[in-house]
């Protein structure tokens, strides 16, 4: 008992209930604190719609007035089910399951260090919906939805600015794209007129695909159909998986010191030709492995059975069965060498040569063309400029646009 | 005759699987062959007595001075190193949260439709990014800033950036879709969101593989040449600030190669910067290979 | 008060055009184990991942019906799927512990419903000392708080895929086949885990061990091709089935 109490009579307990619009009902009145839990877990339970909140107050017997501000908020499920035995400490995470887990938890004083009530103080339990969400699982939902938002928004931030550029590219480029323009050679290079490294372009794209693609495409068939596991093949696929990390230069510079110089090709075509197909080899041996990965082992099984070579199990079977994801691959070369500078930079590509194209000649490219007249010639009018990027962009694109087609096409046919 | 048949079809056998084999060889052989023809050239340096202790630690690259020629490639690697850490910073977090987006949030035909333009957005070639940086993105910086030349740093950085995303977004989105989705469902029916999953059990289970992503992206930017020789300005200088014109490695080759004498220092040193590119590039893939390798062995 | 934690009504589920729920209709009471038996792809798993609207990742699942569980149907547009999953805790058939360490794995439920800082250090260590006992846990890894859970065995894997529901106190755990993937031994002590539990949560296991129904359940309920055929207490199904099917299936005669 405090010593603020006023007088001796004893201060009075009451139950009361908070509805949904505010309004606050006595529900009844108890002589003690354990009456007062009696009554509350008295309350019918899981009948219509429960009451908001109830409180549990305690007066002074000659006024009713309470103090604005309850001692402590609990949480509870007033429709009751489930309760009975467990350690809940009544906040909104862990509510207590009906009136009589609460009332029970209170009576035992588990979960604070709840003194009694003092005179004018009281305590409110509040309903908390099963499965609803509390606070934290509010602010939860906003940080989730901000979240993806973001992750969204980093998406866009890249996507959009470089489409955008695109677009800006095609529409600077307008002016000078027509059919003369892409079929057509200039006598200088100012006026426009891509004709010339188009063609070069074309060559150093079917060359070098000649060279890399029997390579690149037995590499891979040997790296999945040959090869065990052991440290020689994972130094190949080391070998291959940093021949696609050195540098564009560094292949130039290779380029230089084996085809150019030490085979005597000079500056020339092939020697162009030579170092794009070494630079663009790991891309089609690592689609080809992949391809090849797709056709089941069973397949092969079942044609070992019949007493095929390894080599005609691959030529009559796998090959047949993959040769969709190599070409995939293969498609993906010809952008790829299409697209290169720097290493045609020092090794054949010239500013300006003269048609037909030999095999040991200096030849044009589109790309060493867009770089020239970019960087190294005055005077070629923007929308020249513009539209050889516009070009090499389209034919790129274009030629991946392809592949990703195939494979879009294929997998919609796939069938294992 | 069945017996010459069976003959000449065991010999053909041999022949083709000898030629497979070879093949299957030629990515160790090339990987010697780029070593040995750039290191080849660099070679009678080292018996004129060449000063590699300068060559790494001076930032003076004046190798056309008549008087006294310089051959310190500070400044590069600084160059180097300064765009393609500002490129990283702009793309890592922003490749791996489209990462995140396009395995966890994206759905269905956005998702399609984002991984194509992703994959195409790779395939632009570099000499087509060096022009946007001198063309469009250059002119944009001088009226943004005031700077008074585009090509620089921040303009190298920006372009780099935009070409090292889609391999980090790619390789990041394998790496998370190789997270088994019962770790999903686990974290899931324990209550956890979307963004909880993404940050509390994808990003321990696929760190490596993001890891692998980031180091990807890193190689592939410190390897370019194109868009960093038209987009950052080619001055040999330590750069003072994001608008200040740099070198890189790479595009010093592309620029000088042609112009130095055939095997005079000059030339000779060139490749010497090749080597070093080589070495640094080598070291970069191959730490990422071993973290992808690492994260396949704990899988087992 | 209603006297049964899950109570469903017309249960319909399709996986795109496949029906693979039809009109279930059971009640599950809290305190007792209830077994769910029936023929390989019945549907137990399917009507189990119901129960905490796990189903509803695959987008082709379409649902039609009532659950309610603890008195409130689990499709009311006030329901945050977070909060159900907290209360419905579940156990997969094969163990999966999240690739993070043990300790972090118990306390996952905490991180995820618990504000930042709310629960201090010792508190949290408390509550991981105290789940890992309730499962028998506690004594093997207390010396491997910090490793990765994936490094445990399969039995340690699955105790802990328990342990980490109970401290966010759910009141349902559905266990999706829990012992498939343990040996003899781990079974009896997985079983004997469950038994202890069951006096605090309301627990629904599937499984496919006639024994393992008949020794550690008090309900059974058996489900053939979508259907519930047969709910009644374990001895009963077990000794007195009322149904053909039941009897042929616990004989082993199908399925
Ligand atoms: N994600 C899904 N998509 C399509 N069909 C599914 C899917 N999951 C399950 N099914 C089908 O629903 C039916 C019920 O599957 P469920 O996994 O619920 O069976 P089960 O009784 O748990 O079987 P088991 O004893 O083998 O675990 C099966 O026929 C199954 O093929
Ligand atoms: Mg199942």
């Amino acid at each position: 008992m405090r010593d603020d109490v006023p007088n001796n009579t004893p201060p009075k307990y009451l139950l009361a209930a908070e509805t949904a619009e505010g309004a606050v009902i006595t529900l009844g009145s108890a002589d003690s604190w354990e009456e007062l839990l009696d009554l509350l877990a008295g309350q019918p339970e899981n009948d219509g719609v429960p009451p908001m909140a109830y409180r549990l107050i305690r007066t002074a017997e000659t006024e009713a007035a309470v103090k604005k501000k309850p001692r402590r908020e609990y949480f509870a499920n007033f429709r009751g089910a489930g309760g009975a035995g467990r350690e809940d400490d009544g906040t909104e995470s862990a509510p207590w399951w009906g009136l009589d887990h609460a009332a029970a938890n209170l009576a035992a004083r588990r979960f604070d260090d709840l003194p009694p009530l003092a005179v004018r103080e009281w305590i409110r339990i509040r309903h908390k919906e099963p499965f609803t969400p509390g606070a934290l699982e509010r602010r939860k939902r906003i940080k989730e939805a901000v979240a993806e938002y973001v992750f969204l928004a980093m998406t866009a931030a890249l996507v959009i600015p470089i489409v955008a550029i695109l677009a800006y590219l095609v529409v600077k480029a307008w002016p000078a794209l027509s059919f003369s323009f892409i079929f057509q050679n200039s006598e200088d290079s100012q006026a426009g007129g891509i004709w010339a490294p188009l063609v070069g372009t074309f060559f150093l794209v079917w060359i070098s695909l000649i060279i890399s693609a029997p390579i690149g495409v037995l590499a891979g068939v040997y790296l999945n159909e040959y090869a065990r596991d052991n440290w020689f093949t994972r130094l190949i696929n080391l070998a291959v998986v940093n021949l696609a990390g050195v540098p564009s230069i560094v292949h130039a510079l290779f380029g230089v010191g084996a085809f150019v110089l030490a085979a005597g090709m000079g500056q020339s075509l092939l020697a162009a030709s030579c170092t794009v197909a070494i630079m663009t080899l790991p891309v089609i041996i690592a689609s080809t492995r992949e391809a090849l990965a797709a056709v089941p082992m069973a397949f092969r099984e079942a044609c070992w059975n019949l007493g095929a070579t390894r080599w005609q199990t691959i030529r009559t079977l796998v090959l047949p069965n993959s040769i969709s994801g190599i070409l995939t691959g293969v498609i993906l070369q010809v952008s790829r060498a299409a697209g290169e500078t720097a290493p045609i930079l020092f090794t054949g590509a010239a500013l300006f040569t003269s048609f037909p194209y030999h095999l040991d000649q200096p030849f044009m490219a589109l790309s060493m063309h867009l770089y020239a007249i970019c960087t190294q010639l005055q005077g070629v009018s923007d929308s020249v400029q513009y539209g050889t990027a516009v070009v090499l962009i389209g034919l790129v694109l274009a030629v991946n646009g392809l592949s990703i087609g195939l494979r879009v096409y294929l997998r919609s046919r796939k069938k294992w | 005759m069945t017996d010459g048949w069976r003959l000449f079809k065991r010999a053909a056998e041999w022949l083709i699987e000898a030629v497979v084999r070879l093949c299957g060889w030629s990515a160790i052989l090339f990987i010697f062959a780029i070593f040995f023809f750039i290191f080849h050239k660099t070679w009678p340096l080292f018996a004129e007595g060449f000063d590699l202790r300068e060559f790494l630690t001076s930032a003076r690259w004046q190798p056309t001075s008549t008087v006294h020629p310089c051959y310190g490639i500070l400044a590069l690697l600084v160059g180097t190193l300064a765009v393609t850490g500002l490129a990283m910073a702009l793309a890592v977090p922003l490749g791996l949260g489209a990462a995140v987006y396009l395995s966890e949030f994206a759905g269905g035909k956005t998702k399609e439709i984002l991984k194509i333009v992703i994959e195409l957005l790779a395939t632009v070639p570099s000499v087509v990014w060096g022009f946007i940086g001198y063309m469009v993105l250059g002119p944009i910086i001088i009226a943004v800033t005031g700077a008074p030349v585009g090509v620089n740093l921040l303009n190298g950085g920006i372009i780099l950036a935009l070409m090292s995303v889609p391999v980090i977004v790619s390789v990041g989105e394998d790496a998370l879709k190789a997270v088994p989705d019962s770790y999903r469902e686990a974290a899931l029916a324990l209550g956890a969101s979307r963004w909880e999953i993404v940050y509390r059990v994808l990003f321990p289970a696929a760190k490596s593989g993001l890891l692998a992503a980031v180091l990807l992206g890193v190689g592939r930017a410190i390897g370019e040449t194109m868009a960093v020789l038209m987009a950052t300005g080619h001055a040999a200088q330590i750069p003072h600030s994001l608008l200040d014109p740099i070198c890189t490695l790479t595009a010093t080759i592309a620029a000088e190669l042609g112009e130095a004498p055939r095997d005079g220092t000059h030339y000779r040193v060139l490749f010497l910067i090749g080597v070093v590119l080589f070495v640094i590039t080598f070291i970069v893939n191959l730490t990422a290979d071993l973290v992808v390798k690492g994260i396949r062995t704990e899988k087992e | 008060m209603t006297a049964y934690s899950i109570q469903t009504r017309d249960l319909n589920l399709w996986y795109g055009k496949f029906h693979a729920l039809k009109d279930v209709t059971v009640n599950v009471k809290p305190g007792v184990i209830t077994a769910l038996i029936g023929p390989s792809g019945c549907g137990k798993t399917t009507l189990l991942r119901s129960f905490n609207r796990i189903n509803e990742r695959y987008p082709s699942v379409t649902t039609k019906g009532e659950i309610e569980i603890l008195g409130k149907n689990i499709y009311d547009s006030d329901v945050s799927l977070s909060e159900l999953r907290k209360s419905v805790g579940m156990v997969f058939q094969r163990p999966n512990p999240l690739p993070i360490s043990v300790y972090e794995n118990v306390i996952f439920g905490l991180r995820v419903h618990r504000r930042r800082g709310e629960l201090h250090r010792r508190q949290l260590d408390a509550i991981v000392e105290s789940s890992l006992r309730d499962v028998q846990l506690w004594d093997d890894v207390k010396d491997k708080l910090r490793t990765k859970a994936t490094r445990l065995t399969l039995e340690q894997q699955q105790k802990l895929c328990i342990a980490r529901l109970l401290p966010q106190k759910p009141r349902v755990l559905l266990m999706d086949e829990p012992c498939s993937a343990l040996d003899g031994e781990g079974i009896e002590r997985i079983e004997t885990l469950i038994e202890s539990l069951r006096h605090k949560y309301t627990i629904l296991m599937v499984t496919h061990n006639m024994g393992q129904a008949r020794r550690a359940s008090h309900e059974c309920l058996f489900m053939l091709l979508g259907r519930i055929v047969e709910h009644a207490p374990t001895l009963e199904i077990f000794l007195n089935p009322k149904e053909k099917e039941t009897e042929l299936y616990i004989t082993g005669r199908y399925g």
